[in-house]
């Protein structure tokens, strides 16, 4: 049984499309990314998951179980957020909670604690939430989620305003939860943070979906990746990496050197420019392979029509413009 | 951060499942009670109505003057029973409606300016349970403000004045206990005017998304009701009218008690209740939860229409304010003085030392008429009350006049006022030596307009 099936989902607002045919499974212990740019309808349809809002057709089935309409109560043991998490900024993080607990039926003792301490809150908890920051109101989002002793975990940017440390934190106990059976559907637009934790994707572009698969499917397919490279000789390392199949390179317009590296070409590069004694002095990843993909997918075509060549280029360009 | 045992294990029973409709919406009673007693308006508000009578009753016992224009307020410094009646008269025009605003107005209208609707959304109660249970929670500290309003005036004035009757607005004497027992009756009747306002707070927090449009709303309609009383003779409108519930218990403390107006102002407020609350449910429930959304409105359209519709709404009611019989009548004003000035007399007679034999009657007869107009309706009237009284050698009575400046409202309740030189002045000295209020200085009552 999967944690989530959307079939043909559709959400028009007024002349707008925001969701479009779209299809959806993720299933249990997987993390899940949500990918798309500004627009491309994420929120929206963590919003009809969490049935916010109505579709305009289409169903969706989450836990195996019917979701309600517009008003109904969420469905148990399906927790997270949609957009920033908000919460009563008179009352403290721990009253908060506390409410929350409350609407949802009695917790267990002492689960409030426990789940202020996962986030690192405990020693916030007593504070008003209006003082908090970005960062701590995202904590409690999560901790109020992780008080439906979750079994579906629906998150919109769970790592937006955390630090880099807190982000590692936050993708790590995703992780954990996943091996425990959870199903987290991820919705970020931190290409990295995702890489670290998804298992699968799908990424959407003006509601459709474009593509979706497995972290392995998308190695697999993804166009090539975007190293930035200094060496001791650049003039040199060009003329050598022409002649090297699947890679490209140019200048980009700093004059840097910037290479688009197809799965499996980057070792014989470094021996190709060792054997010339030409000095690698550092090796940057500039775009990943989701990034990439992502890249790719922001053009018009699909992925899957597009020839690796022009993915490459594109992954180039963008890479180049990036830097 | 560590997941530990957050998950549960597949399978495993939901854990809100077994809750029933019932349970889930006292939750979200509970959690709007918490909510509700966090805030410092509300705190502060409570803390009026527990010390307010009290310093307003302390505040009467260091000065001679009395709130005369209030139904009771002559004998604030001679029954504790009018202090809180007087209280009550007070909040029935601005108090409730204040409490209603500050207790329902930002209930709804706060979810949207927090952005917190998808918070509470997406766990165990919907929008239905989350309604009743915000709705259940702001009628309850509304109505224990009220209690403590009562307790506290109660307290107050049989402290700080004494448990003496109250003069009724028929000009009898009660005793102590049923003066008590209107008194509470009273406050208890406003009840559900109270809860008129509570649902109309509700229905502008709703409609408006706007906490300021909720809480000054019901103070906003409270006015208009007080504008609309001033003007307009018929008694269609009136009845119809929130505020005009606060009015229905007076006709209890009459000789003759008229349960009409109370009976239909009651109803009036069930109808409100139901309007307001249908009304607020629709709206909510056609809502899509989008807050940030690109086709959200701008967020003075809402409070804008609101403002719009009950400007109109308050304009019609003001041009139909004439509709319907005209309950202010010469004929029910003078019938009303005339009994009520026979037992205020005979009570000033009492207090005297004379003996006025039970059921006792003066030969009364007033002329009330209004002021600059026709002689019907609401306002400012002249009452010429001539008595005769059987003296030695007369032929056949010598008859005196006494003239009253007589302020009428809408609901039939007026206030009679004499110079003093026609009945000598506010306070006279009874027959044990001691200062008391002249009955005949200020004369309340109330007749039947329908």
């Amino acid at each position: 049984m999967e944690a989530v099936t959307a079939t043909g989902l559709v959400k028009r607002f007024e002349t707008t499309t925001a969701v479009d045919e779209l299809d959806l499974a993720v299933s249990p212990g997987q993390v899940h990314g949500l990918l798309g740019a500004n627009g491309a309808g994420k929120t929206t349809l963590l919003r009809l998951l969490f049935g916010l809002i109505a579709p305009d057709a289409g169903s969706i089935r989450l836990l195996g179980r019917p979701l309600g309409g517009p008003g109904s109560a969420a469905l148990d043991h399906v927790a997270g957020f949609v957009e920033e998490p908000s919460f009563y900024p008179y009352l403290t993080g721990a009253t908060n909670l506390a409410l929350l607990a409350k609407l949802d039926g009695e917790v267990p003792a002492g689960l409030i604690d426990e789940v202020l301490e996962r986030v690192g809150l405990a020693e916030r908890a007593g504070n008003r939430v209006g003082g908090y920051s970005t960062g701590m109101r995202q904590r409690l989002g999560i901790a109020a989620a992780l008080l439906r002793t979750p079994r579906l975990l629906l998150l919109d940017e769970p790592t937006s305003g955390l630090d880099p440390a807190g982000a590692r934190a936050v993708a790590a106990l995703l992780r954990e939860l996943a091996d425990q059976g959870v199903a987290v559907l991820l919705s970020s637009h931190q290409i990295g943070e995702l890489e670290k934790v998804c298992d699968a994707y799908t990424v959407i572009r003006e509601g459709r979906v474009v593509w979706d698969g497995t972290a392995a499917e998308l190695a697999a397919q993804a166009p090539a990746s975007a190293y930035a490279l200094h060496t001791s000789d650049d003039d040199r390392a060009l003329t050598i990496i022409a002649g090297l199949p699947g890679v490209r390179a140019g200048r980009s317009p700093r004059g840097q050197l910037a290479m688009a590296v197809q799965e499996g070409s980057l070792d014989a590069l470094v021996l190709a420019l060792g054997d010339a004694r030409v000095a690698v002095r550092r090796l940057e990843l500039l775009v990943s392979p989701l990034e990439s993909m992502f890249f790719a997918l922001s053009g018009d075509e699909k992925v899957d029509e597009l020839e690796p060549y022009d993915l490459a280029e594109r992954v180039f360009a963008a890479a180049a413009a990036d830097t | 951060m560590s997941a530990g045992d957050m998950a549960v294990e597949g399978g495993a029973q939901p854990r809100a499942a077994g809750r029933s409709l019932d349970q889930r919406v006292f939750a979200a009673y509970q959690t709007e009670l918490l909510k509700l007693g966090s805030q410092l308006a509300v705190r502060l508000l409570v803390l009026v109505c527990a010390i307010g009578p009290f310093a307003f009753s302390a505040l009467l016992k260091v000065q001679s003057g009395t709130p005369a224009d209030a139904l009771f307020g002559a004998y604030v410094h001679s029954s504790g029973f009018a202090v809180s009646l007087v209280v009550m008269g007070f909040a029935g025009q601005w108090g409730f409606p204040l409490i209603a605003g500050l207790v329902a107005g930002d209930q709804f209208a706060s979810e949207d300016r927090h952005n917190t609707w998808k918070t509470i959304l997406t766990r165990s109660c919907s929008l239905g349970e989350l309604f009743t249970g915000k709705l259940l929670a702001a009628a309850t500290v509304a109505v224990a403000m009220l209690v403590l309003a009562m307790a506290s005036s109660l307290l107050a004035g049989l402290v700080l004045v004494g448990g003496h009757g109250v003069v009724d607005l028929s000009g009898s004497l009660q005793s102590a206990g049923r003066s008590l027992a209107l008194t509470i009756v009273s406050w208890a009747l406003c009840v559900l005017p109270l809860l008129a306002y509570v649902s109309l707070a509700a229905l502008f927090s709703v409609a408006s998304r706007n906490g300021i449009v909720g809480v000054v709303g019901p103070i906003v309609i409270a006015l208009a009701t007080t504008l609309i009383d001033l003007i307009g003779k018929g008694v269609w409108v009136h009845l119809l009218l929130i505020g005009s519930a606060f009015g229905g218990m007076y006709g209890l403390f009459t000789d003759h008690p008229f349960l009409g107006p109370l009976v239909i102002t009651s109803l009036v407020s069930l109808v409100w209740i139901a309007g307001c609350l249908g009304a607020a449910w629709l709206i909510l429930r056609r809502r899509d939860f989008l807050a940030g959304s690109s086709v959200r409105a701008p967020s003075w359209h809402a409070p804008l229409r609101v403002v719009a519709a009950t400007t109109v709404i308050v304009a019609v009611l003001a041009v139909a304010s004439n509709l319907g019989p005209v309950g202010i009548t010469q004929q029910r004003l003078n019938a009303a003085v005339g009994a009520a000035f026979n037992n205020v007399s005979l009570l000033q007679q009492r207090l005297i030392g004379r003996l006025a034999p039970a059921g006792a009657k003066l030969d009364v007869q007033p002329f009330c008429n209004r002021r600059g107009a026709k002689s019907q309706g609401p306002g400012d009237w002249l009452c010429n009350v001539y008595v005769y009284l059987p003296q030695l050698n007369a032929v056949p009575f010598q008859r005196t006049n006494v003239e009253y400046d007589v302020s009428v409202r809408f609901d039939g309740c007026y206030k009679a006022q004499s110079p003093p030189t026609f009945i000598g002045g506010s306070t006279m000295t009874d027959n044990r030596g001691r200062s008391v209020v002249n009955p005949l200085f200020v004369v309340y009552g109330c007749f039947n307009t329908l």
